[in-house]
Formats: structure tokens, sequence, C-alpha cells
């Protein structure tokens, strides 16, 4: 692992990665209930995934091709999974 | 119940007609695969207690058995996130009273997508229910070089797997074979929800992802046009722009194509109002039929096509994937009054008119994010507010030039119309502060692939919220409409009354009681009157108008005669005044009946009317004093 793991919202227009983990966001009920549909969106560790596009202004929200489907995900949901950029 | 169809005499009735229950993700192409097999026999209403509507139609299967058949919610999981997986979890899990757990479960996968869709697959499949797989858009799936083994895939799953195609004609009868081959059907109790959580998310989708190696192959995969699309639609630059054109050209097509037929409208009820006229004397019954009931739904009737041609344009858009596109857009914008991108289409259709804006609510999942949408929507300026702007516009803001090219005349429409957004925003972002959770509101919106619209489902599409905008004005609109005829009528004017009748009937002695209310802000009594029936629809107060100063003209020849008797009895501070009024006019009962129904509650709706009317006096009042102030 010479390239350092990264959350998702620092990944690169372009880039692709592989999910690594999916951590609880904050809120005990609320934050396991996100990570859980983001891993049942399809954002499960050893998943590939791109960063296609990014909103205006400010890089928000994301739009994220993981398998077949894309996402668009805000800021705060994309810091949840942990990635291994390639 | 369904369309309740004649059973062959030769085929054995089970006791009760078997439910099959249509489930899968968003945009897996089940609403299609819906359409296709009822057709029009389908009944669009909502689950008890809860907005989220609900789909039943019923149909024949080749060898003759009847199937009722239910189109559930969209999900990505049972483990529900939103109020509509919930109505999807509790229905197969035979959770809900009135709704019993379907006979057969059919998942509608999207072929091209079946790493995320398969997932509900699993999870649905232990519940323990009859369940078939319908194999959808097999077809793109084919023209992009997808290959799936279905027989494969059937043993893999251990349920029958069909190749559909819902968007063509007959690309539903794989899937009636299979239901056929099924009966008769029994009732299988589901198994608990807890079912679903014996295995974990990660086992489940190494399981997906083992499928699909044994099953399919996507070596010769071409791709879909849709990233390529995307460069430009999301493009940070070119993206807005495209949505900002779209937008105006719907906005065109919604006020210049939908005169004819509004003009159509106006002339046929102005007609029959005729017709009536000249056969029955003159006398009460005549006046309810002409005045309350005709000129009344009329009034809401003549929004028809503008409400149809931008349903058309929301659902076209919808069908080929680009509303989510536009949501993506505009969700940081949005985002920071805390409103979602979604709520984009529902303001927008509230240019037209509140009513279908709020409808259009409905496809915003999160509940507060929804409900702050419905109380801003009537903020935007609808166009039932035009007729009273052009009113006092002319009459009170000379023509003249600004800056060279611009008209004084439209930069004050252009200021309304600002205003209300502007004040829309401020409102949101109140209401995010009161009653917005701690923490920050996911997104997560799919962006599907792009594909053409399908006609079929575009008019059946449009077919239903012509049912339920013209249910609306039946009953609940007409309803009050008879109401504010009746206030506006009784009692009679006296002997040698002075004044038109108006003046002395309920609605005359109320707006004048109201004009104690409404001095401070400049309102005369001929104003305050003209409210009162205004309460029926913003514009209908020209009309109003109109009767107070006893004129006998209507439609375009009134507010000709209007404007000069306006502009030489009311001081400018006064009509400034009314149109800082108009920008928030809290006075729309047909707004309000429909926010009843939408949240099923009259907290809402009166919290609505409570903060527009005090927006709006507010409003008025610092205009008029301003414009007093400044001696105008």
């Amino acid at each position: 692992m010479t390239v350092p793991l990264i959350t998702l919202d620092a990944l690169q227009v372009g880039a692709s990665a592989t999910v690594t983990h999916v951590s609880p966001g904050d809120g005990a009920d609320d934050g396991a209930h996100l990570s859980r549909r983001l891993m049942e969106l399809g954002f499960v560790p050893g998943e590939k995934i791109r960063m296609l596009k990014r909103g205006m202004p400010g890089g928000e929200p994301l739009a994220i091709k993981v398998g077949n489907s894309t996402f668009a995900l805000r800021r705060f949901e994309a810091a949840l999974i942990s990635i291994q950029p390639e | 119940m369904g369309a309740v169809e004649k059973a062959l005499p030769e085929i054995p009735v089970q006791a009760k007609t078997p439910m099959v229950a249509l489930l899968g993700n968003p945009n897996c192409g089940k609403t299609a695969l819906f359409n296709r097999l009822t057709g029009a026999r389908q009944k669009v209403a909502n689950y008890a207690g809860v907005t989220i509507e609900r789909k039943e139609g019923s149909f024949h299967s080749p060898a003759g058995h009847h199937f009722r058949v239910l189109d559930l919610p969209g999900a990505y999981s049972l483990s529900a996130h939103t109020p509509d997986e919930e109505i999807t979890r509790d229905v197969v899990a035979g959770l809900r009273a009135g709704d019993p757990a379907p006979e057969v479960v059919v998942c509608v996968v999207n072929a091209t997508n079946l790493r995320l869709n398969l997932r509900l697959v699993l999870e649905i499949k232990r519940l323990g229910l009859p369940m078939v797989l319908a194999l959808n858009m097999v077809d793109v799936a084919k023209k992009r070089g997808l290959h799936i083994d279905a027989d494969r895939l059937a043993q893999e799953l251990g349920m029958p797997v069909v190749e559909t195609v819902a968007v063509q004609a007959g690309g539903e009868k794989s899937l009636l074979r299979a239901l056929d081959l099924m009966w008769p059907l029994h009732v299988t109790p589901p198994n608990p929800l807890s079912a679903i959580d014996k295995v974990s998310v990660e086992e489940t989708q190494r399981e997906v992802r083992r499928i699909l190696d044994a099953v399919s192959s996507d070596a010769n995969d071409t791709g879909n046009l849709t990233e390529k699309i995307d460069n430009v639609v999301l493009h940070p630059f070119a993206g807005p722009v495209i949505l900002a054109v779209l937008m105006f050209l719907v906005f065109q097509a919604v006020f210049s194509w939908a005169n004819a037929p509004m003009d159509l409208i106006k002339e046929g009820v102005d007609g029959v109002g005729g017709m009536i006229k000249g056969v029955m004397a003159d006398g009460m019954l005549r006046s309810l039929l002409v005045e309350g009931i005709l000129g009344g739904a009329g009034s809401v009737l003549v929004f028809l096509p503008q409400i149809l041609i931008l349903f058309f344009f929301i659902l076209v858009l919808e069908d080929c994937g680009y509303l989510p596109r536009a949501a993506f857009l505009l969700d940081r914008l949005m985002g920071g009054v805390g409103l979602s991108g979604r709520a984009f289409i529902p303001l927008l259709s509230s240019f037209a008119c509140a009513i279908p804006g709020i409808m259009a609510a409905r496809t915003i999942q999160n509940p507060r994010d929804r409900l702050v949408t419905i109380m801003i929507a009537p903020l935007m300026t609808c166009s039932a507010r035009l007729p009273v702007y052009a009113l006092i516009i002319a009459a009170f803001i000379p023509e003249r030039e600004v800056w060279g090219f611009m008209s004084l005349q439209g930069l004050v429409l252009f200021a309304l119309y600002f205003a209300g957004i502007a004040s829309a925003m401020a409102v949101a972002y109140f209401f995010k502060r009161t009653l917005g959770s701690k923490h920050q509101q996911p997104l997560m919106l799919e962006l599907p692939a792009y594909h053409w619209p399908h006609l079929q489902n575009l008019a059946l599409g449009l077919w239903e919220r012509c049912k339920i905008f013209l249910s609306r004005v039946g009953t609940i609109i007409l309803t009050l409409m008879i109401l504010l005829w009746f206030l506006s009528s009784f009692p009679g004017a006296p002997e040698g009354a002075t004044h038109p009748p108006i003046y002395y009937s309920l609605a005359g002695i109320l707006g004048r009681g109201l004009e104690y209310v409404f001095a401070p802000i400049g309102f005369n009594w001929q104003i305050c009157i003209a409210l009162v029936p205004g309460l029926a629809a913003r514009e209908v107060a020209v009309g109003a108008l109109g009767t107070v100063y006893a004129l006998s003209q209507s439609g375009d020849e009134l507010a000709q005669s209007l404007t000069p008797i306006i502009a030489s009895s009311w001081a400018l501070p006064t009509a400034l005044s009314l149109l800082a009024w108009y920008v928030f006019a809290p006075q729309c009962m047909s707004t309000l009946s429909v926010v009843r129904r939408e949240t099923n509650s009259m907290r809402y709706p009166l919290l609505m009317a409570a903060y527009m009317f005090a927006l709006a006096y507010a409003a008025s009042f610092l205009t008029y004093r301003i414009a007093l102030a400044f001696g105008g």
C-alpha cells in the first residue's frame, strides 16, 4: 500500500479507487442507518468506484460511479467512505 | 378493487383474486411494466394515512386467470430509509392493515444494472414469498453487448426468471406465462422482517458478485452514451446553461401554448353561462349556476392547459432521466437554504399554479424537505397573480424606458417575481433553522442511464394528473366557490341602494369590516371587498373589483375600463401596497385545501395562511408607509 488511504470526498474528478471501509456517521441511530444505506447502494469494501463530476459551486455534490450505477452524494456522505485510490 | 372485470364462466374462480406485487429499485422500469400489464385499468389512490401513491390495476393472463397487481414504490432495500420504502417493506411483509401480503412478488430488475438490483432480490427472497424475477430492459442490455444467462440465473436464485421489455408491446408476455405456470396461487405468510438481517449487507453483496460472475459477462460491454451526455449536461459551466435554457423553453411553452386552450375554456364557460342566462329567468338559482358554479369552477379550470403542458415537460424530463441531473446541478444552491435539489421541480411548477407544484412535491422523499417545499410553493408568483399585477401596473406605472432598453413596467413585474423567489428562500432558511434536525440531510440521488421517453407512460401520467386536478376542482374547490358565491350574494341590496349589491352582502360586510384591519396598509373598502371573493382564486379579485365599481364588462374589456377608474381613485401608495400584498397573497383557498390533503393535517394549511398573511401585511405596511413618506 504505497498510496495512503483517503476518504471519497477528497477523490479527484476522473480518478478511480477501491472502497476499503464505510464508517457510521454522527448520531447513533441516523449514522448507522446512513452507512448501511451507502453499502446497500453498492459502496461496500472491495467495490471499484470512480469520481465522475463535482457540482458547482464548492465541488458539491459529487457524482460517483459505482458498479453500473451513478449516485450523487453530498460531501459529508462521501466522507464516510474510505478508499484506496489507484 | 381496481377495475372489476367480467370473469369468464369456464375459469375456476378463486375465492379472492390473487395480488401480484411489482417490486424493484427506482429506475428499473417497474412502472412501465405496470402500465404494460394493466393499460388504463388502474386506480391511483393514496395508501391509508400517508400521501404516497398507491397504484393498483388488474389484468388477465393468456390462460384466462385474473390477477390484481400493485405497483409498490421503488426501494433500494427493505431496511427502509424513506416513507416510500416503509410502505414497500410493510406491504410485502404483510404488516399493513388493509393491504394483505401479496400472493406473488414480481421482482423487477434492470438488466443493465444487476449489481445494484440483485441485492434487493436476495433480501426479499428471505421473506419466503413466491417470487418471479422480471429481467427488464433486456433489449438495452443486449444492444450494449451484455450477456445474461437467464436459465443459470434462475438456478442460482431458485425462482423463475423471465425476460421483459416493458416499453414494447408484448414485452410482458413471458411474465404472464410464468404467472400462469404458478397457478393456482396460495396465500403464503411471509417470514418476519428480521429474516433479512440474518445475512449482513457485505455478505449479500459478495453473493451478488458470485452470482454475477456465474451468469453474466460484460466482456463485450460497449457501454452507453450516458457518461458522454453527462460530460456536457453535468459540466460545471455548460450544465447550468443547458438547465436555464431548458427551463426558459418550458416557461415559454407553458405561457404561450396554453393561451389558445385557456381562451377556449373561458369562452366555453362564458358560452354555457350565456345559454343558461338565455333560458332561465333572472333569480337566485340562475345566479348560483352562472356566477357561483360555472364562474367559480371555470376560474380554476382555466389553469388546466397550463398544468397539463407543465406536467408534459416534467414527465418527459423525468422519463428520460434529466430531472435527477437538474437536482444535482441545483443541489448546492438550494441546499444553502436547506432545500433539496429535488425541490426545484415543485417550485418551478408553482410559477404556473401552486396546486400542481404542491402535488409534485411528492417526489421529494425526505418528509421535512417535502414539507418546507410545500410551505414555500405559494410564494412563487403563480399565473393567477398576473391579471392583478397587470391591472395595477397598467394603471400606475408609467410606460417609459429605463436605461434606454428596458420598460419600467416590465422591470416592476420582474421585481415582483424576484420578490417572491427571494422571500421563498428566506422562509425556507427560517424553516431550516426551526424545523431542521441537527444532522445534515443525505442526498443519495441515483443518476440513472438516459433513455428515450415512452409515449404510453407519458399519456397515462398526464391522464393521472388531469384526473387528480379535475377531481379537486369538482369537489372541494367547487364547494368553496359556492360558499363564496353565497357570501357575495346574500343578503341582497335594500330598496334605493346607492352602492352595488355586493356592498350589502355578507362579503361586503366582511370586506368593510376588514377595512379597519387594512386601512393602515392603505386599502380602501373597494379593495377589501374584492379580496373576499378573491379567496377563491387570486385573479377573481379583478372581476370582483369590477363588481364593486359596478362595471358590467368582463375579461379584457373589464381590465381596460377598470384601469382609468382605479388610476383616478386610488393613490399610488395604495396601488404599490396592493402589489406588495399580492407577492404573498395568502388568500388562495384552493392552495390551502390541497396543502391540507397533501399533508393530511389542518396544522400546515393554517400555519401557511398565518405566515403568508403576516408577511403580506408587513410588506404592504412598509411599502405603503415608505411610499407615503416619499410623498407618492
